[in-house]
Parts: C-alpha cells; sequence; structure tokens
C-alpha cells in the first residue's frame, strides 16, 4: 500500500470521528426523564439515539459503494437526517396527541428560531417535554454530522480493505462487511463518549452544555486515531 | 424506475411498519425501555406492582442481538431449506428463545433485586407474559430479517452489499432506538401515569406513584400492551415504515444525486411540519396556569 493511501485513510477516519463525536453533541435527548415527559428532548440515550441514526446512514451510505467520496458522505447524510427528523417528528406526535402536552425547552425561555416562549407552556414540575424546533434544527445537524462521519469512516476502511493483500482472493462482500463492523465500532467509540462528555441529557446547540464539545472533539480525534491505526495493522498496510 | 424494485421497497415499507409496531409493544409489555426506571422505583415509593421488569440491557443493544441471531441463523438455514421464508422464520424462532431466556433471567435478576422492599416475585405474571414478550418478538424478528433480505436481492437499484446477519442487526439497534425514542414514551407518559390527569408532563414529585391498579383487580403488563396498541404501537410502526420506505424511495425513483436532493427537501419539510404541529398544540391547549 502506498503512503498517500495511508495518510488518506488516517485522515477520513479521524475526520469521521470527529464528525461523529461532535454531532452527538448536538441531538437533544432527554434519557429516561424525557420518557416520561419529565425533561425536554428524545426520550432516549444519547448515545443509542445517534447510534439508530448513524447507521441508518451508514446502511444509506454503504448502498453508494463504489461512488466517490462525498457522494458517500452525503448519502449517509442524507440517511441519518431522515431517521432522525421522522423519529422526532413522531415523537412529537405522541406528546401532543397521546400525552397532551406542547413541545417546550427549559433551556431557553424563548425559542431562538420561532421566538416563541417556553416558560408557560411547561408543566409545573417538570423541565419542559417534547421536541420543540429549535431542538429539532438541532437534532437534524447533529444526524447530519453523524450520518457523514460514519459515511467517511465506512468508505475510507471499504476502499482500505478492497485493495488490502489480507483480504485479495475473498469476494467483495467481506471487504464491505468488515468497513461496516469498523464504521459501527468507531461509531459506538466516539457516540460513548461524546455522551460522557455531554453528561446525561441534552436539549442541543442552545445546551450550556454544548460548550463542552471542544473537548468531546479532541478526544474523538485521539480516539479516531488510535483506531485507524489498529485499522491498518488489521489491513496488513505496514 | 423498476417497476418490481419499487414494489419490493414497498413490501420492506410493510414489513418494517410490523415490525416497528411488534416491537414496541414488545418492549411496552417487557417494560425494557426507559419507562422501567419507574417501575424499579415504584416498590421503593411503597407501590408493589405486577408488571414485568426486564431492562438489563437497553432496548437498541438487545434487540440487535436478536435480529442480528435471527438473521445469522436464517443466512445459515437459507444453504439448507433453500426456502427464504423458512429459513427467516426457523432464525427468528432460535431469537424468541433467545429472548425468552432472557425476559426469565433478567426478571427474576430485578425483582429479586427489589425485595429489600417488599416486592414479591409473581410467578404467574411471568408465566402470563412470557409468551406475548416472545411472539411480538419473533414478529419483530422476522419483519427485519425479511426487510434485510429484501434488501439483499439482486435487483436493479438494491442488492445491498451487506451481509444479512450484519443488515439484520443493524436495523436491529434502528428499531430499538425508534421504538425507544417515539411509542415507549406512550408508555412512560401516559399509561404508567394513567390515574392522573390527562394533558401534562409528569412531575418529579409523583414519580414512582405508577398505576398498579386495573378496572378488575392488578394492573398488569398485558395490560400495558393492550394500552399502547391502541396509539404508540401503530405509530412506532408507521415511524420505521417510512423511514425504511424513504431512505429507498428517493434513490430509486429519482436516481443517485437528486435522491440526496429529494432527501434533502424532505428533511426540510419535516422541519416545517414540526413547526406547524407545535404552533397547533399550543394554539389548542394553550399555557398552563401559574
Amino acid at each position: 500500500m502506498e503512503l498517500i493511501s495511508l495518510i488518506t485513510l488516517v485522515i477520513l477516519i479521524v475526520a469521521g470521528g470527529i464528525c461523529i463525536g461532535g454531532g452527538v453533541h448536538f441531538i437533544p435527548v432527554g434519557g429516561a426523564p424525557a420518557a416520561m415527559s419529565t425533561a425536554t428532548g428524545v426520550g432516549t440515550g444519547t448515545a443509542m439515539l445517534a447510534a439508530g441514526a448513524g447507521l441508518t446512514g451508514l446502511i444509506t451510505a454503504a448502498s453508494m459503494t463504489g461512488q466517490a467520496w462525498y457522494l458517500v458522505a452525503l448519502a449517509g447524510a442524507v440517511g441519518a437526517m431522515l431517521m432522525m427528523g421522522i423519529t422526532m417528528l413522531i415523537a412529537n406526535f405522541v406528546y401532543i396527541f397521546g400525552v397532551g402536552i406542547v413541545p417546550a425547552s427549559s433551556k431557553a425561555s424563548i425559542d431562538p428560531i420561532t421566538k416563541l416562549d417556553q416558560d408557560p407552556y411547561k408543566t409545573p414540575g417538570t423541565e419542559g417535554h417534547g421536541v420543540p424546533t429549535v431542538c429539532f434544527v438541532s437534532g437534524i445537524i447533529g444526524a447530519l454530522l453523524g450520518g457523514a462521519g460514519g459515511g467517511l469512516v465506512y468508505f475510507a476502511v471499504d476502499s482500505f480493505a478492497s485493495a488490502s493483500p489480507v483480504l485479495s482472493g475473498v469476494n467483495a462482500t467481506a471487504a464491505a462487511g468488515l468497513a461496516a463492523i469498523v464504521s459501527v465500532g468507531i461509531f459506538f467509540i466516539n457516540s460513548v463518549a461524546a455522551s460522557y462528555n455531554i453528561g446525561g441529557t441534552i436539549e442541543g446547540f442552545h445546551d450550556p452544555k454544548f460548550k463542552r464539545i471542544p473537548k468531546g472533539i479532541l478526544a474523538s480525534a485521539i480516539m479516531s486515531l488510535v483506531a485507524a491505526i489498529f485499522v491498518i495493522l488489521m489491513l496488513g498496510g505496514i | 424506475m423498476d417497476p418490481i424494485t419499487l414494489g419490493v421497497v414497498a413490501l420492506m415499507g410493510a414489513a418494517a411498519t410490523i415490525a416497528g409496531a411488534a416491537e414496541d409493544l414488545e418492549s411496552d409489555i417487557g417494560s425494557q425501555s426507559n419507562p422501567n426506571s419507574q417501575v424499579q422505583l415504584a416498590p421503593q415509593m411503597g407501590h408493589l406492582h405486577r408488571m414485568i421488569n426486564k431492562a438489563a440491557s437497553g432496548e437498541p443493544v438487545s434487540y440487535g442481538v436478536w435480529c442480528g441471531t435471527a438473521g445469522a441463523i436464517a443466512a445459515l438455514a437459507m444453504s439448507a431449506v433453500h426456502i427464504p421464508v423458512i429459513a427467516i422464520a426457523i432464525g427468528s424462532t432460535v431469537a424468541a428463545f433467545v429472548h425468552a431466556i432472557y425476559t426469565v433471567t433478567s426478571h427474576l435478576g430485578r425483582i429479586v433485586g427489589q425485595s429489600q422492599f417488599e416486592q414479591p416475585l409473581f410467578m404467574d405474571v411471568l408465566t402470563q407474559s412470557l409468551g406475548p414478550i416472545a411472539a411480538h418478538g419473533f414478529i419483530a424478528s422476522f419483519g427485519i430479517v425479511g426487510m434485510s433480505y429484501l434488501m439483499t436481492l439482486p435487483l436493479d437499484g438494491l442488492g445491498h452489499p451487506f451481509p444479512l446477519p450484519l443488515l439484520a442487526m443493524l436495523w436491529g439497534i434502528t428499531i430499538g432506538a425508534i421504538g425507544s425514542s417515539t411509542g415507549d414514551v406512550h408508555y412512560g407518559s401516559e399509561s404508567e401515569y394513567q390515574k392522573f390527569e390527562y394533558g401534562g408532563g409528569t412531575p418529579v414529585a409523583i414519580q414512582g406513584d405508577i398505576v398498579t391498579k386495573a378496572p378488575t383487580g392488578a394492573k398488569n403488563s398485558i395490560d400495558v400492551g393492550n394500552f399502547c396498541a391502541k396509539y404508540g404501537g401503530p405509530l412506532t410502526g408507521f415511524c420505521f415504515g417510512l423511514i425504511v420506505f424513504v431512505s429507498f424511495w428517493i434513490t430509486l425513483v429519482f436516481g443517485t444525486v437528486p435522491g440526496q436532493i429529494v432527501g434533502i427537501v424532505i428533511i426540510v419539510l419535516l422541519i416545517l411540519g414540526n413547526m406547524y404541529l407545535e404552533k397547533f398544540a399550543r394554539t389548542k391547549f394553550g399555557p398552563y396556569e401559574e
């Protein structure tokens, strides 16, 4: 393998990891409290929702196998954004018609996008509920980054594995499968680390916890670099 | 655009819809998702219950395991029986057994852990709920693996490069995340707190005070399934079906690059739709009184 392809592989994996780790910080997750309509956001865990969106993006990105890197990343981003957008919209249908509540943020007294006031619509004794517009847009941005990052990692590892002497003589499905497993691994490493950085719940880019993102990105870059070295060793690159 | 491929994508959407609804109802009956925190908390607050409590693992990861298991066994069985639908049924049956074993061990473990709060272990609760849990899990696994198999068919626009077990595992994780995010809110915010007035979130002060009585006798996990089957379950199925269908429909009908642009247009429409929905709710319900 040529040195340039090794450098490209490392750059794409680190860039993908940074996108994933950074993207998770945008996704509005309220965890268990949100499932009881006690906190704003989607009612599940940070890493799990990010993984759900990212893996949908990975499946749509892999449909573009053989295309240019930017098309693979774009397909990943669109797939992840569709999953996140539809999930948040349907979640709001449950909150509004199933529970009878209005989406309301607790971290912003006025929604920075719609300029609607939030506090009067919060159930007393709760920290908001549902997915208001600012959280929805933040979630879409997070899915865009996560899906594109997953697509980049998949493209890098698939391209590298297809040319690897370790997999020579094996059919193309093996390279795609290996690339998928590595991508899922790197996705989980970065999303779990980001969820530790967030420390529970986050509403999106307007949440004070969002300021922790520089540390999260640095951690993602370091972890992805280590993962990239393991990928190179695994595929017999040195 | 190949009409046969479009039909297959529609079939994938239908399989995903059924799988999504079954997954959500299973996680409601088994109390596997985030609302289980209240089932866990209830005995500490003095509310003994007859609910299944098996959230020893997160819903996405556990569904990844069950669907991955079903997909792996189905892929193996296909080389032996050569009839995909039977091979998928064999795989899903094995996954249902794994699911049942997990349910028994995790429920026993969690309930025994609550014995310090005098929460009894009701064996009849476990035996009556085990069938519905394994059956709903079977339907979910069958739908996911069936849909994943359709994705791998060598048709124009399909023919996904991932092997069947991997696809099934990835979709399993995704459906777990979707079910946990959408339908389970109906269980956690409404079914568990049905005795409180409709039209409000759950204040921290009443957490753990879950409904333990039914119209006749004690409330059990089957009652939760009956309740959530009326709204949360079908909506989860609709959500997952829509995601699977739209993800493939855009590239199939409009082509590789234009399909992505159409996808972005749909995402913008989703944002606008959510804004409209939020404003509708504010007008309909109004603010809370001080």
